[in-house]
């Protein structure tokens, strides 16, 4: 099958270089040909409505130190994660 | 014999006479990585100090006369997709090349309370995707039985150190065989518990209906105590089962009298080297000479897994692989104009070809038109393969197929051919299609590359697939020894 690689890289927020973009393409092709090899099934998957995973309740409870999660973070100002713009002004 | 040859039963004996001390055993362990690490590369972080200061509190415990738990003292290996708090945490990815995770897994917090000597982190493929540890941003692991070889993937480094004497136990993770394809390469005993055995909380996940976390070792018994220890639920993990466990190792009976073993004929066909089944025949028909019956089976839908398998995991991982984007943790690219440039330049320079790969499979896959097609079928088929396995167990207790359908290729032989490296997981993807548990032992070697013997079994058996190892062990009157180096 012939896939849009541009597309699916920029669905995964990939960026893929011309170099590199024949190669993939190739790749992906493969695999899809080999994903395809599935049997004639079709409908919907079944769902044990009487085993639900048990969520924990809804409160607050005391998580992590700040600091210690900022010192993940690769900018930090003013004890903020520091990110592009996110908005056109 | 060198303190790092034997097995975690044998040196808690040891400590427990005091022969022996765990500052010994771990000084000895860590003599040994110095030994072959240059020429094996299982590590990323060798954490000598915390392994001396595991040890000296365990000795302090000792010399109290406080009893000590079976794991104390005992070296492990943490594969590097484990959060461990303090220290750094790769997942052998340039992504996390210098990630410190402020948590631990559950599963570390438990091996830190058995009061186990931690060694180190060791390598991976990366994110879990690959069979060779070739896909590692930081080195390429080494196959201490041939080190011209892959010692498989994506657990190579815990493979690695437990069969080169690095570590007497190791933690690997699982998604499509990666705890059991490189103990079948290495020669070394691995265990992927029943999903939901094993608390996911703090790995990084691949694929999460999918992955777990599971222990590796030379002997069932030591592999049946570290399983002991990090199995069981967990408010952390959602995913857990609320079951409780017994501890496996104090109920191990290697009478196979009457154990039914299936033989599923897809897994002795053509894709599998002839004499990787006749190694894997020769261990089988041993048991049967002890009492167990072989009876014929099938799994019709075998040939498929393959693809539902990647179809699955590639989706769940593309999903999961979402949240590095450079913003709050991890690398972050320098060179950027805008957000939207920021996560694909970070996303492309922080990530390999085979995470891309999986990931851009896995946005297809979801992607609008093509959903139907592949991921609600894979869905589908998922359902179909559990209940054929369910059909199976109805008229045997265990299942016996080869681990792998060929012995560990050299170094470079695949890894330019995704193909070729994903048709090595035929063997062992179903297994965690269908949740359920399977372990690997050792049972021959074709041209001086260990063959595993694969056992799998119905949800929640390992006792079984343990009684049933403990059992192929018992007949073979040793357990797997540390490679020469």
């Amino acid at each position: 099958m012939k896939v849009d690689i541009e597309k699916i890289a920029k669905l995964s927020k990939l960026s893929i270089s011309d170099s590199e973009k024949e190669k993939f393409e190739k790749q992906i092709e493969n695999m899809i040909d080999m994903i395809e090899n599935l049997p004639d099934i079709s409908g919907k998957p079944f769902v044990d409505e009487n085993n639900r995973m048990e969520l924990r309740k809804d409160e607050v409870i005391e998580s992590m130190e700040r600091q210690k999660l900022l010192s993940n973070a690769p900018e930090v100002l003013a004890g903020c994660v520091a990110v592009p713009k996110t908005m056109e002004s | 014999m060198n303190l790092y040859e034997y097995t975690a039963s044998e040196l808690h004996e040891k400590l427990v006479n005091k022969e022996v001390s765990a500052t010994e055993i771990a000084k000895d362990t860590m003599d040994r990585i110095n030994a072959t690490e240059e020429k094996v590369g299982s590590f990323v972080t060798i954490t000598e100090e915390l392994a001396m200061e595991n040890a000296k509190l365990v000795d302090e415990k000792i010399a109290n006369g406080e009893e000590i738990s079976k794991l104390a003292g005992i070296p492990i290996a943490v594969k590097d997709n484990i959060c461990t708090n303090g220290i750094k945490t790769t997942c052998s990815s340039k992504m996390l090349m210098n990630f410190v995770p402020q948590y631990s897994a559950t599963v570390y917090e438990r091996v830190l309370k058995s009061g186990m000597t931690v060694v180190g982190k060791v390598n991976m493929d990366e994110f879990a995707m690959g069979s060779s540890c070739e896909n590692s941003a930081v080195k390429v692991t080494r196959n201490p039985r041939n080190i011209d070889y892959v010692p498989g993937g994506s657990s190579g480094g815990s493979a690695s150190s437990v069969a080169a004497g690095q570590a007497t136990l190791s933690l690997g993770s699982d998604t499509g065989g990666s705890i059991r394809q490189p103990a079948a390469f290495t020669g070394v005993i691995g265990l992927k518990p029943t999903y939901g055995s094993v608390s996911r909380y703090g790995l990084v996940a691949f694929a999460s209906s999918l992955d777990q976390i599971g222990p590796m070792g030379r002997s069932v018994t030591d592999v049946a105590n570290l399983y002991t220890a990090i199995c069981g639920a967990d408010k952390l993990d959602a995913t857990t089962s609320k079951r409780e466990y017994p501890d496996f190792a104090t109920l191990l009976n290697s009478d196979v009298k009457g154990l039914r073993i299936g033989l599923p004929k897809e897994f002795f066909g053509e894709g599998v080297d002839a004499q990787i089944k006749e190694s894997v025949m020769t261990a089988i028909k041993e048991l049967e000479k002890k009492g167990a019956v072989l009876v014929n089976v099938s799994l019709p839908s075998t040939d498929y897994a393959l693809s539902a398998y990647y179809i699955l995991s590639s989706a769940e991982a593309s999903s999961n692989l979402a949240r590095f984007d450079g913003v709050k943790y991890g690398f972050r690219a320098e060179n950027y104009d805008g957000l939207n440039d920021m996560y694909e330049k970070t996303r492309s320079e922080g990530f390999g070809d085979e995470v891309k790969r999986r990931i851009m499979l896995g946005s297809f896959v979801l992607s609008s038109g093509f959903y139907d097609a592949h991921y609600n079928k894979a869905k589908l088929l998922q359902q179909k393969i559990s209940a054929e396995y369910a059909e199976a167990f109805k008229v045997c207790d265990v299942l016996a197929t080869p681990t792998t359908p060929t012995t560990a290729f050299k170094i470079g032989d695949k890894v330019s051919d995704p193909m070729k490296m994903y048709a090595g997981d035929i063997c062992t993807v179903t297994i965690n299609i269908a949740g359920l548990p399977a372990l690997s032992i050792p049972c021959g070697n074709v041209n001086g590359l260990p063959v595993g013997l694969q056992l799998i079994g119905a949800k929640f058996s390992e006792q079984t697939l343990l009684n049933t190892a403990f059992a192929y062990e018992k007949i073979m009157g040793t357990v797997s020894a540390v490679a020469n180096l």
